[in-house]
């Protein structure tokens, strides 16, 4: 799993990290600042992410799946503003309390970021090549040549005429082709925890598919900690070995993907389920999730943030923050699922009791 | 013309196609401005030639006579049609030959022009590399700190300096520092008792002169390059590459020079256009200073319906005006990869 970093002069620190990193995010709240107040953004969010594991991060628009990778490398941008809670990342301890030199040495050599594809993430000016450059400069690398040659040898990874992507600007550029750049500059310094955002969005299908098959590929070759925030379940099924589904600034379901896209356990994992529409059988058995995700002015103070939508609501549920609650692999915060563990506990037939719940919602079962 | 060491040929051939087109375009739209302007010029009511003719004739000489000493004084015929009189012009104007000016008989138009064009060229151009050094350095601080007081007073500054009229500057820096504290001369170009030449008292004489003109200018447009800067570094800092630059863990300085060399690009074309104009000479403040540059030769040209001297300048002002144009554009093509390869990919 070790990666050879020899020969780029770096400092011992890296050392310790060549190896995919461990994150632990505990009662993470980011607030932005409105006109209203601080309204906030993340609300407490808890997320364990095992090392060397692909991690997917799915919810609607507004559900702070960005905001909360963007906290990973302490960036949330103002108005935006992490108010208390930690991110503890091995080799690094709490980002949260990084700052000035330290953060920015952080960001590139340990951190990842790799943008969505329609964004312009490069320096319309300058070539690829001057911009990896530009990056060692930041970082002090001894040997730029050395660092251009793993610059090239990744982008030939990824099926891309390294030399010729080195001297082109971005405009020269096709959008799976600036994708590529932009996992080879997240990863060209060696970082181990890679963060992507929406790295498919408004890519066609079959590029998509290449760069998604890139990721997976990379993720194994390197020993890397990966992070992919999507909206797209397809994708996140297809690349991620777990699942972080949000929903109004809180984690509300995190365990092993394929348990829980096949057996979700949260009211709203099961709504975006059943919302899929599927290839056999007949597509109007989709169906949409009623009502329509809150955004910051509207999320409910105190109590379930997904009540207004949820057909399992309780009296329980105005009142009380759903607490986050682990058995075996999986987390789930919602008192249904809490209350039919406990019956289910309580009548000794054990933890797969659990799938009742989605039984009664007449939902096919996946796996 | 080379402007770059072609790298593969293809930035020198597009940089040497897009000339060509350019050169086209700016031959045909100086005959379009040299007609039009002859046209105007020729329209302008009192005619001096005829003026002179007609004072000849009312001194006794007789019409044949008076038509050959108005033609040798002026040299032209002041009775041809305006059709003769153009193509005669145009031809002219092919071999170089602006003609002669009628209010300073005897004078080649080119000289009256080339004498006064030292006058403005070298103080506009100090004026306007003064203010756009200074504007653009303190846009870029107003840009960055938009939020804070630093930025509010420089954009406040730029605005109301930007407001202001050239003459009005011209006139306060007259008043302040050549009236109520006699620091600089009220006007002039030099003083006339130094022997023009490269030595310390007549140079001297020359900065001393030309301090509160260039002054002048540069206060006149300084105001501009902030706003322009300021809302250009305001625009490129929410650009995307920026935040993905910062967050690889680009250095600051390095940010800084992102921010600083994709802001400024859309200012250079202003400076090579706002160089043009140099040749347009500043018509007002070289009044208030008594500066003897093309500004005042083209006024005093109009006063004596000095129709060679008038077309002359005008012709000047629109060359030097289609050239930084075609040099703008040209300029563009160099520092920005994306015009010189064509657009996106």
């Amino acid at each position: 799993m070790t990666i050879d970093l020899k020969g780029y002069g770096d400092d011992a620190s890296t050392a310790t990290l060549a190896r995919a990193p461990g994150v632990r995010v505990r009662d993470l709240t980011v607030v932005y600042r409105t006109p209203l107040g601080e309204l906030p953004a993340l609300g407490g969010v808890s997320l364990t992410i095992e090392p060397g594991t692909i991690t997917g991060i799915v919810g609607e628009s507004g559900s702070g799946k960005s905001t909360l990778a963007l906290s990973l490398l302490n960036a949330v941008q103002p108005p935006g503003r992490i108010a208390s809670g930690s991110v503890e990342i091995d080799g690094l301890g709490d980002v949260v309390g990084l700052a000035g030199e330290e953060l920015r040495r952080a960001r590139g050599r340990h951190l990842g970021y790799v943008f969505q594809a329609a964004q312009n993430s490069l320096n319309p000016l300058k070539t690829v090549g001057k911009q990896v450059l530009d990056l060692g400069r930041s970082h002090g690398v001894a040997d730029p040549r050395a660092l251009l040659r793993e610059a090239r040898a990744l982008l030939e990874r990824m099926g891309l005429d390294g030399g010729r992507v080195l001297d082109s600007h971005q405009h020269q550029l096709s959008g799976g082709m600036r994708q590529r750049v932009g996992i080879m500059l997240a990863l060209v310094l060696n970082a181990h925890l890679v963060i992507l955002d929406e790295p498919t969005t408004a890519l066609d299908m079959i590029t998509q598919s290449t760069i998604l098959r890139i990721v997976r590929e990379v993720h194994q070759e390197r020993g890397l900690t990966t992070l992919m925030v999507t909206h797209d379940i397809g994708v996140a099924a297809e690349v991620t070995d777990h699942l972080a589904v949000m929903y109004g600034g809180r984690v509300v379901e995190h365990g092993p993907t394929m348990r829980v896209l096949g057996a979700p356990s949260h009211p709203y994992t099961q709504g975006l389920i059943r919302a899929i529409p599927r290839l056999s059988g007949d597509p109007s058995e989709a169906r949409a999730l009623p009502g329509r995700p809150p955004t910051l002015g509207t999320l409910p103070v105190g109590g379930c943030v997904f009540r207004e939508r949820c057909p399992e609501r309780m009296a329980v549920c105005e009142t009380v923050d759903p607490p986050r609650v682990t058995h075996g692999e999986r987390t789930v915060a919602c008192h249904a699922v809490e209350q039919a563990h406990d019956r289910a506990e309580t009548a000794g037939y054990g933890p797969h009791r659990l799938d009742t719940a989605n039984h009664r919602t007449g939902r096919e079962e996946l796996t | 013309m080379r402007l770059l060491p072609a790298r593969g040929g293809t930035r020198a051939r597009t940089v040497t196609r897009l000339f060509a087109g350019h050169l086209a375009r700016g031959l045909a739209m100086i005959w379009a401005v040299t007609t039009v302007s002859f046209v105007i010029i020729r329209n302008i009511p009192g005619n001096p030639v005829l003026g002179q003719y007609e004072t000849l004739i009312q001194r006794g000489m007789a019409p044949d006579e008076a038509q050959r000493m108005t033609a040798a004084l002026y040299g032209f015929m002041p009775t041809g049609s305006l059709w003769d009189q153009y193509t005669g012009y145009i031809t002219a104007l092919l071999h170089g030959d602006l003609g002669q000016s009628l209010s300073t008989p005897g004078t080649e138009v080119t000289t009256l022009i080339g004498a006064a064009a030292q006058w403005t060229v070298l103080p506009v151009l100090a004026g306007t590399l003064l203010s756009f050094l200074l504007g653009v350095t303190l846009g870029v601080y107003a840009g960055i700190k938009r939020s804070g007081r630093l930025g509010d007073v420089l954009s406040i500054s730029g605005s109301l300096l930007h407001g202001v009229p050239q003459y009005v500057t011209g006139l306060l820096m007259m008043a302040i520092f050549a009236t109520l504290w006699p620091i600089f001369p009220a006007g002039g170009p030099v003083d006339v008792e130094f022997v023009p030449g490269f030595n310390a008292g007549y140079l001297a004489s020359l900065v001393h002169h030309a301090t509160l003109p260039v002054l002048t200018y540069a206060l006149a447009s300084y105001g501009g390059w902030v706003l322009a800067m300021k809302s250009s570094v305001a625009t490129v800092l929410g650009d995307d590459f920026i935040l993905a630059a910062e967050l690889r863990g680009m250095s600051r300085g390095l940010l800084f020079r992102y921010v600083a060399r994709n802001a400024i690009l859309p200012l250079f074309t202003i400076l090579a256009l706002s160089l043009g104009m140099l040749f347009g000479g500043a018509i007002f403040i070289e009044r208030i200073f008594n500066y003897p540059g093309l500004g005042l030769l083209l006024v005093n040209s109009i006063g004596t319906r000095d129709y060679a001297l008038m077309g002359g300048t005008f012709l000047v002002t629109t060359i030097a005006i289609i050239v930084a144009n075609i040099a703008a554009d040209l300029l563009y093509a160099v520092i920005d990869p994306r015009v010189r390869t064509g657009g996106a990919a």
